[in-house]
This record gives C-alpha cells, sequence and structure tokens, in this order.
C-alpha cells in the first residue's frame, strides 16, 4: 500500500466535507466505506470498470450513460476520487426544508445532472441526436432506428419551445414541473 | 557454564511432557466428542472484555460529537426503492427474441396526425419515458451508493462492539490508552500463546490423518475399513476444529444427512468442510488435483468413497450428474457434500444456488444452514483479498469462531417442478433458518460481469412499455 493509496479521512476533512455537503459524519464516513470498496485495487480513486462492475449499474440500461456523465463531468482523466464522489453525490441529498439545502443540492443541480445525460457535447442544448441516443440506449435493439426517430422528432416538436428544433435547459426544465423530477432524484442517505 | 547431554535432555523433556499431555487429552476429548466447556468460558470472558473496550471507545466518541455542531437527525427509513427496481427476472423470460418480433401496433406512430388527442397522448407517452430515465438514472446511482451484492463479497460491516482485531476495524484511531493496551494485550495473547498452540493441534491433525491412512491399508474388509473410516474422519475433523478454537452448537440433530443422500449448505469459508464434519462424514465430490493436494485426495479416497473427477470431466455436466447418481444409489456411500453457491458468500445473504445437483431426481436433499458469529473472528475468506494460507493464519489468529449448524428437514423435488424452482425452495428454506437475506444473484458476480441478457431484458420491458402506450 502505497503513501497514495487508502488514504485515510482526516478529521479536518470530514468536517470540511460535512460542511461544504450538509452530510453528518456518519453518512460521510458510510459513503467512504462505500467508496473502498468499490476501490478494490486500493488505488485511492475509482475509474469506469470499479463503477461498472457494480451489477446493478451493469444491467440498467443508462448505466454507461450515467458512468459517463460521473467520469466526464465528475472527474478527470478517467478517474474519480473520495472528494469529487461525494460532492457528485451531494447533490443528490433530499432539499426541501430550507436547513438541509446548500449550495449542493439544489433543484437546478439535479434537474442539470438529468440534462446532462442527455447533452454530452455541453452547448447546453439537447438536439434531435442527442435524445435519439438516450432513447436507444433505453430500447437496446427492439424497435428499427426509425421508428425511435419519429418519437424523437416529434418530442422535439412539442418540447421547443423557439424553434430550434432542440431542447434548451429551460424547456427541458419546464417539461419535468410537470412530473416533480427534483423530488424523484433526491436519495436517501443513510448513517 | 557447560551444559551437559544429560541437562538437554532433562530440558527437552520438561518441554515434550506437558505437550505430549495435551496432545493425549485433545486426542482423547476429539474421540469421546466431549468438551472441558473451555471454550466457552473463554468466549464469555471475551464478550465481556469486548463491551468494555466499547463502553470506552462509545464515551469518547461522544465527547467528540458534543463538540461538532448539531447535524441532521438520522434517517432510520431505509433509501427508497422504486417498484420497479432491477432485479434478475431471467427465468420467466420468453425464450423467443423479441426483436425478431414484428409488432404491428408501433406503424401508429408513422401517423403524422394533427389530431390533439394523439399528441397529447405522445406526451403522456413521452412523459412517462421520461420518467423512466429518471428512475433508471436515480436507480443506477443508488446502486453506486448501495448495491445488494458487491456488499456479499467483502466482510460484513463494522461491528457495533469492537472486538479488539485492527482488521475488522475501519480506521484505527486513536482512542484511549486503556483500549490500545487491551487490544495490544490481546495481540501478544493471540500470536505468541494462542497461535503456536493451534499450530501444534494442526500438526497434530495432519499426524492422525497420515497415521490412519497407513493404519487403514491393513483392513482387508472393506465393509470394516468403511465403519472405522467414518469415525477416523469425525475424529480427525474435531482436532482440527480444535485449531480454530471453533465453539460448533448443532441444531435438530434428528435431520442429519443419511447415507445415500446430498448435502446442501451455503458457503462461507473453506472451514464450512470442517465444520460439518465433526458431526458426520462426508463424500467429496471434485475435481482430482496433483500435486500436495491430489496426495490428500488419494488419502482421503482410502478411507471413503469419494467422488474426484478428471478436468476433462468437469466440464461434461451429464458425466458428473451419471457419477453423482451411481454414488447415491449404492446405499452405504456417505452423503455427498455440495456448496451449490459455488463460491464463498460473506455469511448475510444466500445467493443463487446452481442447479446442478438438484437434477438428480431420485436424490434426496439434506439442506443445512451455517451461520457464524462475527464477534469473536470473521469467518467468511474474501479471495480476492487473501490467499487460503493467509487466510488460514488468519483464522488461526482469531479468538474463536464460533458457529450454529442448523440442520433441516430433508426435501425432494415435487411433481412437476423445475430443477431451478427446487433450488430456489431449498435456498429458501437456508435463508430463513438462518436469518439470510435471499438473494437471486449468482455468486459468481464476484469475479464476472453479469450476463448482456439482464440488460436486455431491461430495455425488453421498456419497449413494452412503449407499446402499450
Amino acid at each position: 500500500m502505497g503513501s497514495n493509496a487508502s488514504i485515510m479521512l482526516q478529521q479536518e476533512d470530514l468536517q470540511n466535507i460535512c460542511q461544504q455537503t450538509g452530510f453528518t459524519t456518519k453518512q460521510v464516513q458510510r459513503l467512504y466505506s462505500r467508496f473502498k470498496a468499490l476501490d478494490k485495487r486500493d488505488c485511492g480513486f475509482l475509474i469506469r470498470e470499479d463503477l461498472l462492475c457494480i451489477p446493478e449499474v451493469n444491467i440498467n440500461p443508462l448505466g454507461e450513460r450515467l458512468i459517463d456523465v460521473i467520469m466526464e463531468d465528475y472527474g478527470e482523466n478517467n478517474k474519480i476520487n473520495f472528494k469529487q464522489f461525494i460532492f457528485l453525490l451531494a447533490k443528490f441529498r433530499g432539499g426541501k426544508a430550507k436547513s438541509l439545502t446548500t449550495e449542493f443540492n439544489t433543484r437546478e443541480s439535479k434537474l442539470k445532472f438529468l440534462f446532462d445525460m442527455y447533452d454530452r457535447n455541453h452547448d447546453m442544448k439537447i438536439d434531435r441526436r442527442e435524445l435519439l441516443d438516450v432513447l436507444k440506449m433505453m430500447v437496446g435493439g427492439n424497435i428499427h432506428d426509425d421508428q425511435i426517430a419519429t418519437i424523437a422528432d416529434h418530442t422535439i416538436g412539442e418540447l421547443d419551445d423557439d424553434g430550434d428544433k432542440s431542447i434548451t435547459f429551460e424547456e427541458f426544465c419546464n417539461t419535468l414541473e410537470r412530473i416533480d423530477a427534483d423530488d424523484k432524484m433526491s436519495m436517501k442517505f443513510l448513517s | 557454564m557447560m551444559i551437559t547431554t544429560a541437562q538437554v535432555f532433562t530440558i527437552i523433556s520438561i518441554i515434550c511432557a506437558p505437550m505430549v499431555g495435551i496432545a493425549a487429552l485433545v486426542l482423547t476429548l476429539a474421540a469421546l466428542n466431549l468438551s472441558l466447556g473451555i471454550r466457552r468460558l473463554y468466549v464469555q470472558l471475551l464478550a465481556l472484555i469486548f463491551d468494555y473496550a466499547t463502553k470506552i471507545k462509545r464515551d469518547k466518541e461522544i465527547s467528540i460529537d458534543s463538540n461538532a455542531s448539531s447535524d441532521e437527525p438520522p434517517t432510520p427509513l431505509p433509501p427508497s426503492t422504486a417498484k420497479n427496481k432491477l432485479a434478475p427476472t431471467l427465468e420467466k423470460k420468453n425464450e423467443d427474441n423479441p426483436a425478431e418480433k414484428t409488432n404491428s401496433s408501433i406503424h401508429s406512430f408513422d401517423r403524422r396526425s394533427q389530431d390533439p388527442l394523439f399528441n397529447s397522448a405522445l406526451l403522456l407517452l413521452y412523459n412517462s419515458s421520461l420518467r423512466d430515465i429518471i428512475d433508471c438514472t436515480r436507480q443506477g446511482l443508488e446502486a453506486i451508493v448501495d448495491d445488494d451484492v458487491t456488499k456479499r463479497f467483502t466482510s460484513a460491516e463494522e461491528m457495533v462492539v469492537w472486538n479488539l482485531l485492527t482488521r475488522t476495524q475501519q480506521q484505527h484511531e486513536y482512542f484511549s490508552m486503556r483500549v490500545t493496551l487491551l487490544w495490544f494485550l490481546g495481540f501478544c495473547v493471540r500470536y505468541f500463546i494462542l497461535f503456536p498452540f493451534r499450530l501444534f493441534l494442526f500438526i497434530l491433525g495432519v499426524l492422525w490423518m497420515l497415521g490412519s491412512a497407513v493404519f487403514l491399508q491393513y483392513f482387508p474388509a472393506k465393509d470394516a475399513k468403511l465403519r472405522f473410516g467414518f469415525y477416523i474422519n469425525i475424529v480427525l475433523h474435531r482436532i482440527l476444529s480444535r485449531v480454530f478454537s471453533a465453539i460448533i452448537t448443532i441444531h435438530n440433530t434428528e435431520h442429519r444427512a443419511k447415507c445415500g443422500s446430498i448435502c446442501v449448505a451455503n458457503h462461507t469459508s473453506p472451514i464450512d468442510v470442517i465444520i460439518l464434519s465433526t458431526d458426520n462424514s462426508f463424500s467429496m465430490i471434485g475435481q482430482q488435483q496433483g500435486g500436495f493436494f491430489g496426495m490428500v485426495q488419494r488419502t482421503l479416497s482410502q478411507t471413503a468413497n469419494h467422488i474426484w473427477f478428471e478436468r476433462s470431466e468437469a466440464k461434461d455436466r451429464h458425466m458428473v450428474a451419471e457419477k453423482m447418481r451411481e454414488h447415491i444409489q449404492a446405499h452405504n456411500n456417505l452423503p455427498i457434500l455440495i456448496f451449490p453457491e459455488g463460491t464463498c458468500i460473506n455469511n448475510t445473504s444466500v445467493m443463487m444456488f446452481k442447479k446442478g445437483c438438484f437434477e438428480i431426481t431420485e436424490a434426496t436433499i439434506y439442506p443445512v444452514a451455517i451461520k457464524y458469529d462475527n464477534r469473536f473472528g470473521d469467518a467468511f475468506w474474501n479471495s480476492s483479498k487473501h490467499e487460503l494460507f493467509q487466510y488460514l493464519i488468519l483464522m488461526m489468529t482469531s479468538w474463536a469462531i464460533v458457529v450454529d449448524v442448523y440442520y433441516l428437514p430433508p426435501m425432494t423435488i415435487e411433481e412437476g417442478e423445475t430443477s431451478v424452482d427446487f433450488a430456489r425452495r431449498v435456498k429458501a428454506a437456508i435463508a430463513k433458518q438462518g436469518g439470510f437475506v435471499d438473494l437471486e444473484w449468482d455468486g459468481g458476480l464476484k469475479r464476472a460481469l453479469p450476463k448482456a441478457d439482464y440488460k436486455a431484458e431491461e430495455q425488453r420491458k421498456f419497449y413494452e412499455m412503449l407499446k402499450t402506450e
């Protein structure tokens, strides 16, 4: 075990993280154990394969896309360390009560994460191609490409308010309001 | 000062005498299946010490916590799981490839209709598919935070009461002088007193095994050989169980596996075999190895009929099943011991039972649930973390292995039941008795990724939803 590996969670780091993310110390410790359990090579960061070998993520149709988002947007060089990991997860803390909200788990940030699941070129718009990609991942080989394309076109037709043939973040949020998306994206963290 | 030969001999005999005495004592106890009750007292004493140490630790923790700012109250509820949580439902899947099914209902999307009803239906469809996409995303994140499977392949989570072994602590923080002193004392006791003693017993066990093999060579009559072999085997395993300071409590001995049957148990560690063999003798089944292990296998074959098959035969499931069937049908053959999970699981759950041995319809299955008490030593073998040898050393330097063995009533396959369903039924019975979580996931996931079929199944479900809307 090198000096980099099995980084113990120092007290100051712990306090820092708790303050910024709003997690309790026990929650952070539990997430740290989880991080270490996933980090099988014991090198202090996770790579794609570490996350991909969780069976429930592996069989999830959006599993790979989810890992893409995590690695590219929240990690660097295809690696994610514990700090990045926990700041990512901090977004999904339930935050209805005022006291529980920090700058991380706002409604905006949850919806933005969902938006990022589609918008991989980060141009703040979901175009036809990106919508198609996600739909294809969900149905796999079960529908022909032109049939999905039709669904995608109709969807854009419906949601596009400003006629630019793509969905902006604002238009996206408007749809999601109807189905209470930020509530659905909140997770309960055990302590 | 010169040490004379006489003095050397005196010294050696002084050291040897107690050793010989202990050896004789252990052998007698093992043979007669008696116990002096020392191990149980020892374990009770340990429990008191652990409680004391944990109390100190908790007091320290409370003082630290009260200094920190008040946090969110701990959520007592388990993480919310959506009703359609991803789980393998592959066995129920239709064998036909759904992609090849021609579906006529999809053409409804080709309608370039301006019908407002159609548009709102589409919006509804989009909303519900969006809901699914959101659910999938959240389930993926939840699985990253905690999933049912990966935690079965590592030692169970940190215990409430710390048992003074650094290996069970996530982070060794310096709590107090007293606890560290206790730990150090424990370390010395375990490595310098208990370990040599246990090693000695282990050597004794090996000698017994070799001696008995030689002894049995001279028995011409096969029947007598088998009867003696049975008894010798049990004594051997009783000696070996003392090597790990195993405290075994057997429940429901009336359901002990009989000759000509199959005994099935959950698997946590290689020690399972030793523990079960203290009460009953079994036929092993496995691949014929070379080298030292191969010699052990041949030695064991002297005392009983085991099923060893060649590497080439191992791939052929029918051949294996045939051999098992033959073995069972000979009435005085020992019960076959099988661990259908195929790999070691950490004793909190029971994973998918491979259907191989359940396909033998004539066999009576005697299920056994093995439940370890983690407080005195974690018996789980994490083969990706420790080699077998390292694991055995860890076991020999733990406090003790406390285990409850529950024999369950025999089961046979029912009319019209498939072997998969039968396997599931037996698994459920074992899970219920041992208080384990009953999981459908394959133990093979320890090393391999799930089959692509499972993902295809999830995608098919989404497609079905799209179709019906």
